[in-house]
């Protein structure tokens, strides 16, 4: 089956402050190099380090920011506001989503009614039907309408404001969903709820999810495909299963190992990782993620790991998987002691 | 030793054009120093609004406030402006559900953080721009100097939430109330947060409450909580005895909907069935009734009022309380 969005050596990198003549100083790499596809009807899951660049990725993909180079295409579509391709607007149609910040991104002048219902009317849905469905949609997130639809922003829980969010993104019917960190502020119970519904209606209407969260818990029960970015770039994809049985990248394991147990009176021994969290302003030449492996040996400091094949689908960015192309070196060399360091 | 909080029947009613919501109703609890309580609870039972009252954050002309909020022996509900203007940050500090809440838009990270010790501490700006920086290495932010003139939308969810950290910390605060703070943290950076506010709690003897979603974060964190539902805490008592032989149906519905590894994604969580009550009246009975399976018709007439002084207790009549 061919993807349905496919994403090619994604960049995107932000100037940050200035000197005397106005020119930037220094650029956060925020988005290397980063590919990736994805088949009508599944969900990806997007986890990693904050400040990696997953909402950066997501706002490129919804063309709310251009990237520095790279490619995005729908179908095979591109999309952009210059010649020879398809207008942002029609992208619009097909891709919603739904922003990690539930306050920000909500009109503080508008009830709730009226931002659900305002997407739906530019795309020439009638005000009534429009209403009538804000109303279902509200519903089915788990909030009363009758209750909820002429209040504003600043007068919801965060919750509450992250499910009119949610309800907002449906509203277009779009094909694809991004979901930034979009169950995150729930309470466990009616995130069961919401994640019930995105289940729902995925089937109901083939939907497919991009779904960007920290909660690895979620993240497992949810996706179907997981890939793990590390500063700006993507460490570890495949099968969510496969990932999570038998990661492969050293940081995959870190982050996994560092859920906090459910249960109460089994306190953990975390990997607390050591060294400086990265610096994407300069980001370490090599892997990126060598100056805090524990497995991180000469080579890593010096070469780009490529990315390998684990088994089937699932694939790796690191020297120590025998697939990698300087694998024999990497495993003739010495361990590099490591001193702690925090 | 006294409590250093002391919340005493809180009751937060916002007054609007379509009437009241009573968000929290007949709130009490007790911190003593160095304590932390986790808040937990469905979204929209009053969790936000309850630590709001401690720092006195509610838009005055529409809400209506009543009982007693005492910090360090002093009601906060009585202060003077002056007064209340010099605890805030300093006594109590807050981080917030929504970072951008906490932060000017239009000024940088660095300056704002040196800005609130300034009103706090005689120092000149130059101290306080290096306390900032020290707050911004100790919350593991990278290149720190380089993002003290960062402009808060410069910066990703996750540094967001740590500067705001560093901002809250900055005056060294008695009592932290940290709303939601790491749910928007990868889970590595989570854990190194969470074990910096419990070393920075030892080192400043300071209280915490902690609100989360998170049932991990709150036993990795907390030594007691309290769960809410409709504005009130329906439960309260030690963190392990709670999240593990729960007593109030409520609780148990919580934790029974959370998502735990290893779950069988082809079936549907088991969500509490129905949705919380509107606040549009001061509820009297058992708030969760039409949701419970155990509910009975006493359910649904006035609760007694329980002994909130004990160490463990819950407002469920039927809650089978001889195994703790
Ligand atoms: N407009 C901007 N100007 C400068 N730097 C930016 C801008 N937007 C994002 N960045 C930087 O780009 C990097 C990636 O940010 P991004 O928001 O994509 O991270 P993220 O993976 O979504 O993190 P989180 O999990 O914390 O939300 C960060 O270092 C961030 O500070
Ligand atoms: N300024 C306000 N005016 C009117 N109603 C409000 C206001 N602020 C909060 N509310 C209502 O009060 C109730 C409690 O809100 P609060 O923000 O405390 O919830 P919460 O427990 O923090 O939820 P969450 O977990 O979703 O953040 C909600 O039902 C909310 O809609
Ligand atoms: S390539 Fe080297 S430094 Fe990078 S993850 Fe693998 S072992 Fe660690
Ligand atoms: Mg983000
Ligand atoms: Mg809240």
């Amino acid at each position: 089956m061919s993807a349905l969005l496919r994403v090619q050596d994604l960049k995107k990198h932000f100037p940050i402050g200035k000197d005397l003549f106005g020119r930037p100083t220094q650029v956060v790499h925020a988005v290397e190099s980063v590919s990736f596809e994805v088949e009508k009807g599944r969900t990806l899951g997007i986890v990693g380090e904050s400040g990696c660049g997953k909402s950066t990725t997501a706002r490129l993909l919804m063309h709310l920011i251009e990237p520095d180079e790279g490619r995005i295409s729908i179908r095979g579509k591109e999309f952009g506001n210059i010649g020879g391709r398809h207008p942002v607007a029609q992208l619009r149609r097909q891709m919603q989503m739904v922003f990690q910040d539930s306050y920000a991104s909500l009109n503080p002048r508008l009830t709730i009614e009226d931002s659900i219902a305002f997407g739906p009317q530019i795309h020439g849905v009638s005000e009534t039907l429009a209403r009538q469905q804000a109303r279902d949609l509200l519903d089915r997130v788990g909030l009363n309408p009758s209750v909820f639809i002429r209040r504003y922003p600043h007068e919801l829980s965060g919750g509450q404001r992250q499910r009119v969010n949610i309800a907002r993104a449906l509203a277009i019917k779009p094909e694809i969903v991004i979901l930034d960190e979009a169950v995150s502020a729930l309470d466990k119970s009616v995130q069961a709820q919401v994640l019930n519904l995105l289940s729902d209606l995925k089937k109901e209407f083939e939907l497919t999810y991009l779904f960007i969260s920290h909660d690895l818990n979620v993240v497992q029960y949810i996706s179907d495909d997981v890939m793990v970015m590390y500063l700006g770039q993507v460490v570890e994809s495949g099968p969510v299963a496969q990932l999570y049985e038998n990661p492969a990248h050293p940081y995959t394991r870190a982050l996994l190992n560092s859920v906090p147990a459910q249960t109460p009176g089994q306190s953990k021994n975390y990997i607390v990782l050591e060294g400086d969290p990265p610096n994407p302003i300069a980001p370490p030449k090599g892997c990126r993620f060598h100056p805090r492996c524990q497995f991180a040996k000469a080579i890593c400091a010096e070469k780009e790991p490529d990315t390998v094949k684990v088994s089937g689908s699932h694939k790796a960015a690191c020297f120590k998987l025998p697939g990698s192309a300087d694998h024999q070196t990497y495993i003739r060399l010495q361990e590099v002691s490591h001193e702690p360091r925090c | 030793m006294n409590p250093v909080v002391e919340v005493k029947n809180l009751n937060v009613t916002f007054k609007g054009e379509e009437g009241s919501i009573f968000a929290v109703n007949d709130v009490s609890f007790d911190l003593a120093a160095g304590e932390t309580l986790a808040l937990l609870g469905e979204s929209g039972c009053g969790k936000s609004v309850t630590l709001k009252s401690l720092m006195r954050l509610h838009p005055m002309h529409k809400t209506q406030i009543e009982g007693q909020v005492l910090v360090e022996g002093q009601d906060v509900l009585k202060m003077k402006s002056k007064a209340l203007s010099e605890m805030r940050g300093k006594t109590v500090s807050m981080v917030f559900q929504e970072p951008m809440l906490a932060f000017d838009p239009v000024f940088t990270v660095g300056d704002q953080i040196a800005e609130s010790v300034m009103r706090h501490e005689r120092i000149s700006y130059k101290d306080a721009r290096q306390r900032a920086l020290e707050m911004l290495d100790r919350v593991r932010i990278p290149s720190a100097a380089k993002r003290l003139d960062a402009y808060p939308h410069e910066m990703s969810g996750g540094m967001r939430q740590r500067a705001m950290i560093a901002l809250a910390l900055a005056c060294k605060p008695r009592v932290l109330l940290a709303d939601e703070p790491t749910t928007a943290l990868d889970a590595t950076v989570q854990i190194q947060v969470l074990l910096l506010l419990k070393e920075l709690q030892r080192e400043l003897g300071m209280s915490m409450i902690f609100v989360t979603h998170d049932v991990g974060v709150a036993i990795e964190v907390a030594d007691r909580t309290a769960v809410m539902y409709a504005g009130r805490i329906i439960e309260q008592g030690p963190v392990q005895a709670v999240l593990s032989k729960p007593w109030h149906p409520y609780t148990q519905g919580l934790l029974g909907a959370t998502v735990h590894p290893g779950m069988d994604r082809n079936q549907a969580l088991p969500a509490i069935p129905g949705a919380p009550p509107q606040l549009i009246r001061r509820i009297d009975e058992c708030a969760f009734a039409p949701r419970c399976a155990q509910a009975s018709s006493r359910c649904l007439s006035p609760l007694p009022s329980v002994n909130t002084l004990t160490p463990r207790w819950t407002r469920c009549i039927h809650a089978d309380v001889s195994q703790a």
